[in-house]
């Protein structure tokens, strides 16, 4: 067992957002976090990535827990990749994955011919390397994407957590993303943690599926026992079509009221 | 593997650097109410050299009490700026040198030892940085528009409160409070620059510690928390960091505007965003910038001096304006 959530509690000043959540995670498993918007899929993320504190319950890293061990030391072991980020001053391609060294190097700073070295291969693993000089800044989201997987490649950490890796890219950068993903979990066979709106996506990428609803574990284990017509219906509120191998929507749910 | 094209004109930067210091030096020594003749001056011996080296030990205080306050202000603005992730954070719009200002003229007022000016100011200058972070975030982010409202209005009611000061205040007192709120260099000494030092260095050591850490914080909170960094660990420490250099800098030198917002500016177009590199050179140019202006100050209308903080406000005001029309 690698990750482990026990009663976890967080939120955002008095909003809530997990309330108690229980999840288990496998090394080397790709695991893909579902649930509405509010659910609290992104905050299991933030929590994990030690972006926030939990209030209560706690997540554990090979049997420790998370918050007992130095921060940098959690930093060299997960890597966390946003959904997007605000780059206000501009800052060189190369230098935003150089930051996945900071953790490993002295002082925050990477500034050694290693760490140099290892930001380009990782640069060129996930094809940005020709990117490397240009301006992050002004790189359009599919390539953003994908710089920020070769950060999270240059960091070396065993557990990578994805926020809505996918969203808002076209096709084909959205088919150039998932193929570098892939490339390098075969590779590497890191633990992988994404959370998606893209249940077709997480029955066909994921070892585990983790459906969470109002901040509490709804069901967790492999595609096939998780997404269940039932399942999905008291997570989103609308009911499916599962025929064919498709998760369609046909319509809302009647029985919503009751699930609150 | 990084190129040799790549270091020879950092190199050549630091050069250029220190070399526009040492010459806006010479300038600030140079100019004044009364020419001095450098050839009097190294010729050593006779009344001419004796009034050169007079003219010399009473601008030199002056010249280093400029540099050492230039480069406060410059590198507060710097990491403010990394810090809210905004470049157009500076001491003066934020109001966090009206709150300095006024922290050390109520201080005396009180009747307060000047000595302890630096922490009334350094503390009044806390109080209004924290007051207008409040004020301006909104659902947990700090809001550009907010700041830069609430930095108008610090600076409106700090105004207020030294005018307050003035009224009451004695005639000598009232003459202290007019340079605190227009900003002078006239009244330096040795003693001054060598109390304002401990707080400069202080500040300064404490921001180059975190230079790296800001690098991460200024892509993101998130980014830096992900990567290791306890954020807000770092955020009280430069923030107190970047309080104590205004503090500093306004208790000896009262409110200088723009530097802060300048020169950071400027050095973030030759240096890039790296606040390795940013934090230095922008204490070198901030340091340049106000020896430089203060000179103009002393010449422009002499014998008359202009204020410093119009010198500064006449170049800073037009940028920050453009920066403005610049803002998406």
């Amino acid at each position: 067992m690698r990750l482990e959530a026990r009663g976890l509690q967080a939120g955002y000043g008095r909003t809530e957002a997990l309330r108690g959540l229980d999840a288990r995670i496998l090394a080397g498993e790709i695991a893909a976090v579902l649930g509405e918007n509010g659910s609290g899929k992104s905050t299991f993320l933030k929590v994990v990535a030690r972006i926030l504190p939990a209030s209560a319950g706690e997540v554990r890293l090979d049997g420790e827990a998370l918050s007992s061990l130095p921060r940098r030391q959690t930093a060299r072991r997960i890597a966390y990749v946003p959904q997007s980020v605000d780059l206000v001053f501009p800052i060189r391609a190369l230098d935003l994955v150089l930051q996945g060294r900071a953790p490993h190097a002295r002082g925050f700073s990477p500034d050694g011919p290693a760490d140099r070295a290892r930001a380009l291969a990782a640069m060129q693993a996930c094809d940005v390397a020709d990117l490397a000089e240009r301006d992050a800044s002004a790189l359009s989201g599919g390539e953003t994407r994908r710089v920020f997987l070769a950060r999270a490649l240059a960091q070396e950490a065993e557990i990578w957590l994805l926020d809505e890796p996918t969203s808002g890219l076209d096709p084909r950068h959205r088919v150039e993303f998932l193929d570098v993903l892939r490339r390098s979990h075969q590779e590497r066979h890191f633990t992988i943690v994404l959370v998606t709106h893209e249940i077709d996506l997480a029955a066909e990428l994921a070892d585990r599926i983790l459906l969470i609803r109002h901040g509490r574990a709804l069901a967790e284990g492999t595609p096939t026992e998780v997404l269940t017509a039932e399942n999905l219906r008291r997570a989103f509120d609308v009911q499916f079509d599962l025929a064919g191998g498709r998760f369609a929507v046909i319509g809302p749910s009647s029985g919503a009221a009751s699930e609150r | 593997m990084r190129s040799a094209t790549a270091v020879a004109p950092r190199r050549y930067i630091w050069i250029a650097g220190v070399s526009l210091l040492a010459a806006a030096g010479l300038l600030g020594l140079a100019v004044g109410g009364v020419r001095l003749s450098w050839s009097d001056l190294l010729s050593g011996e006779g009344a001419p050299a004796e009034t050169a080296r007079l003219i010399v030990s009473l601008r030199a205080p002056r010249v280093a009490l400029a540099a050492l306050v230039g480069a406060a202000l410059a590198l507060s603005g710097a990491a403010m700026q990394a810090l809210l992730k905004n470049p157009l954070a500076d001491p003066f719009l934020l109001g966090t040198s009206g709150g300095a200002a006024a922290g050390a003229a109520l201080a005396t007022l009180a009747g307060v030892s000047p000595l302890a000016s630096p922490v009334a100011a350094f503390l009044g200058a806390i109080a209004s940085s924290l007051g207008v972070a409040t004020l301006a975030r909104r659902g947990g982010r700090l809001d550009l528009q907010r700041l830069l409202l609430y930095g108008l209005i610090a600076n409106a009611f700090f105004s207020a409160v030294l005018l307050g000061v003035f009224s009451v205040a004695s005639s000598s007192a009232a003459r202290t409070m007019l340079f605190w709120m227009m900003g002078s260099l006239a009244d330096a000494t040795l003693g001054r620059v060598v109390s304002l030092a401990p707080y400069a260095a202080l500040g300064s050591v404490i921001l180059g510690l975190y230079a790296a850490r800001l690098n991460l914080i200024a892509v993101g909170e998130e980014n830096a928390a992900a990567l290791g960094v306890d954020t807000e660990a770092a955020k009280r420490s430069v923030f107190l960091a970047a309080s104590m250099l205004t503090g500093a800098a306004v208790a000896f030198a009262g409110i200088i505007g723009f530097v802060g917002l300048l020169v950071p500016h400027a050095a973030r177009a030759v240096v890039g965003n790296d606040q390795r590199r940013l934090l230095p050179l922008s204490a070198v140019g901030g340091a340049a910038l106000l020896v430089t202006a203060d000179a103009l100050s002393r010449v422009a209308f002499a014998p008359a001096e202009l204020p410093i903080g119009a010198v500064t406000a006449a170049v800073g005001a037009p940028l920050f304006a453009w920066m403005l029309l610049r803002e998406p």
